[in-house]
């Protein structure tokens, strides 16, 4: 019911087609990247999905995290720009439906970026690298690890943005977290539980327990943020 | 003499004209009642004015400037309120009235007078976004009125307003061409308030004028044309329903 | 009227915006990781750069690359949702103001978020070095009188990369497509930084300044050169260029 609904607000404010182009330009990075300088990623030591992963994914990511950041707010703007927010409150459905129906479009064009990326990754992989079909499979695996760990980011813009009445403080805030990410110490694993900073992990070269852990992490901080902003509302139509 | 005239003006959107070759004349001094039912084309002919939306064709003139040519010119005369009020909701209504009057170097002193005029001067250091309905179109009207300009162009003032505050602003804009020396350009889609504040009257329907001159002249118009001229507005609705039924039954 | 005024008017309208908030918590997110890292200054003898420089360097290039562009992209985002919420915009145009001066006011506004942000950047440079040296036992300060007239340079580069935001901002109306391109022009600004061509895309200039800074004072690095022919003059006609669009552009939406 508020997918549907949520489908329809979203008609005319441009966020199916800014995901669409911004698919086409993360998945276009990785093979004007590999088409101007095959030789160096031909000479690289370690397995396509490692070098792929190696050269695009933390590119990748950042315009992964800034088109999430920009459509979260966005997806929260069209509430607050015309007051639209005070008739959705007043209507008798929950306000966490509202979150959860903005969940469930923000969600699929996640879902939509990395299949473009996937392909992108994919085509570099075969017709460069000369990957076979299990070393394909093993770039599926690395997109869909990223797409696990970019998540709690998704679902904490979103909670941002509920929270902010302007756009720009939301975007301002998305933006500083992501900055946040890029500062953050990668060695220190604690520091790269930061769900802004969780996407740049690579699975190439991950040791099991510790996919594990990022999994099991991605998944509790996805709830956690969801918890949060259920608690916000609460505490929002509280103080109201 | 007219301060504002109308030649022949046009404005359409695609294949749908909001207003079909309007010919207004709005005498000086005068307060000039706009009336029409909603989406007649009373806000467009008002932005063409404000120079918010160029005329398809036509054209017009306000104080002897034509558009767009002198558009400055033409602002520095006019004080303006179209449809919804339009304000900086992070701002007080001091501070938003404070950027007018900067913008069109006023004393200080004129923030105090235009609060004072809608009688908003309380409320004056509240963000405008925490405003009421009513004091957000009391603020937009302090807008129109700060620095008491020459020609006041004013789109449905009274909406979102309660019975006293009507009755405070129509007052007002009745009052407004003695005190102020101005011309009050007022639209509504209520016959019955521009009959209480307009010497002048123009009806609008379709972007058609049906009707320009005084009150008297309206009812006199009415009786020759078997009209109701015992109550304006009944009178009102029965010249809309007539072009409605011309224009292809349309009620 | 005189742009000034209107300039001034213009900043009255961004007040409340916590704009300054967001930017002071860049300052901290920036330099703080700087202070408690600071120990990897004194590993650089690969690269052959001198503790203080690599501190100031490296702190200087995390601002350019990407937190500097990206909050003056918020900063567009301000400026334009300041007048299109509850319609102040139609109030702007119905003054006797033209509408080009009020363009270039508020890209005016844009230019002094931005300055005012690149002093917070280098008066949080100077707290964290002190602090810096105070943990480490080391004095991390650099002359002002290298520093300040670095960040000068570092703003006047600047100026043509805001002039595309702007451009971005008032020509694209649809929200998402203007603070998405914004953002999105700013991420390949490092590859193409490496290329011959650097100077046409203005969202690099600031990072390249430093990156030449960075070879000018690390004996190990490649010297990128800062040719000013053709730099300026492609720089100076962008600039224009933007300007003059914006101008013809602005409000147009509004006035339809």
């Amino acid at each position: 019911m508020s997918f549907r609904l949520e489908c329809k607000k979203i008609r005319r404010t441009g966020l199916a087609g800014a995901f669409i182009a911004g698919s086409i330009i993360a998945a276009a990075l990785p093979v004007i990247n590999t088409a101007a300088r095959p030789d160096t990623f031909t000479s690289m030591a370690g397995s396509p999905a490692a070098v792929l992963a190696d050269s695009n994914l933390q590119i990748i990511s950042m315009l992964n995290l800034l088109l999430i950041t920009a459509g979260a707010c966005i997806l929260y703007h069209m509430e607050y720009a015309d007051n639209a927010i005070q008739k959705m409150q007043s209507l008798p459905i929950r306000e966490s439906g509202l979150f959860s129906g903005k969940c469930g479009i923000l969600l699929p064009f996640l879902v939509l970026m990395f299949v473009f990326e996937a392909a992108s990754l994919c085509f570099c992989g075969g017709y460069w690298l000369n990957a076979g079909r299990e070393e394909l499979v093993e770039v599926l695996q690395t997109l869909g690890f990223t797409m696990l760990l970019t998540l709690p980011a998704a679902v904490t813009a979103l909670v941002i943005a509920s929270a902010c009445r302007n756009l720009w403080t939301a975007l301002g805030i998305g933006i500083l977290c992501i900055f946040l990410a890029t500062m953050l110490p990668a060695d220190i694993f604690i520091a790269s539980l930061f769900p802004y900073a969780l996407p740049f992990q690579l699975l190439p070269g991950m040791g099991t327990d510790r996919v594990i852990h990022y999994c099991i992490a991605a998944v509790c901080e996805a709830a956690a943020a969801c918890a949060a902003e259920i608690i916000y509302l609460k505490v929002r139509r509280l103080s109201a | 003499m007219n301060i504002i005239q109308t030649r022949n003006l046009t404005k359409s959107y695609g294949d749908f004209t909001a207003v079909s070759n309007l010919n207004l004349h709005v005498p000086k001094g005068s307060v000039y009642g706009f009336v029409g039912p909603n989406g007649a084309g009373k806000s467009t002919t008002m932005k063409m004015f404000l120079g918010l939306t160029r005329p398809s064709s036509g054209a017009f003139v306000i104080d002897k400037m034509s558009y767009p040519h002198n558009r400055v010119k033409i602002l520095r005369e006019i004080g303006s309120f179209i449809e919804a009020p339009a304000f900086y909701g992070n701002l007080t209504g001091e501070e938003n009235l404070d950027i007018i009057r900067r913008i069109l170097r006023l004393p200080r002193s004129s923030v105090d007078d235009a609060l004072e005029l809608v009688d908003l001067t309380p409320h004056k250091k509240r963000l405008a976004r925490k405003y009421s309905l009513g004091m957000k179109q009391r603020l937009g009207l302090a807008g129109a009125l700060l620095g008491r300009p020459p020609i006041l162009i004013l789109d449905e003032p009274t909406n979102g307003l309660d019975p006293v505050g009507i009755h405070e602003i129509r007052t007002l804009i009745r009052t407004l061409p003695e005190k102020f020396n101005c011309t009050v350009f007022v639209s509504s889609h209520l016959l019955s308030e521009i009959e209480l504040m307009a010497d002048h009257i123009g009806i609008l329907n379709h972007g058609h004028l049906l009707f320009e001159g005084t009150p008297e002249e309206l009812k006199e118009k009415a009786a020759f044309e078997g009209y109701p001229d015992d109550n304006l507005e009944d009178m009102f609705l029965a010249l809309i329903e007539e072009d409605n039924i011309k224009r292809g039954g349309v009620k | 009227m005189n742009i000034f005024t209107i300039a001034a008017v213009e900043f009255k309208k961004i007040r409340r915006s916590k704009i300054l908030l967001i930017m002071i918590a860049a300052t901290v997110i920036l330099w703080l990781p700087n202070v408690l890292n600071a120990d990897l200054n004194f590993d650089m003898s690969d690269i052959g750069i001198s503790p203080e420089d690599s501190f100031f360097i490296q702190g200087f290039m995390g601002m350019a690359w990407f937190i500097y562009p990206a909050v003056m992209v918020v900063t567009t985002v301000l400026l334009v949702q300041t007048e299109r919420t509850n319609h102040g915009i139609l109030k702007m145009l119905s003054l006797p103001v033209s509408t080009p001066v009020m363009c270039l006011a508020k890209f005016i506004v844009l230019a002094v978020i931005s300055a005012v942000f690149i002093l917070l950047m280098t008066a949080g440079y100077y707290i964290a070095a002190v602090a810096a040296g105070t943990l480490h036992d080391y004095i991390f300060i650099l002359s002002p009188a290298y520093v300040l007239p670095f960040a000068g340079k570092l703003y006047l580069a600047s100026l043509p990369m805001l002039t595309v935001f702007w451009l971005i901002a008032v020509c694209i109306s649809t929200p998402v497509f203007s603070i998405g391109a914004g953002l999105v022009l700013i991420v390949p600004s490092v590859l193409i930084n490496n290329t011959k061509g650097w100077f046409l895309y203005p969202m690099g200039y600031p990072f390249y300044l430093i990156m030449s800074e960075y070879g000018e004072v690390a004996e190990n690095i490649g010297k990128n050169t800062v040719d000013l022919i053709p730099w300026i003059p492609v720089a100076v006609c962008i600039s224009l260029f933007c300007l003059l669009i914006s101008c013809l552009c602005f409000g147009r939406n509004e006035r339809r």
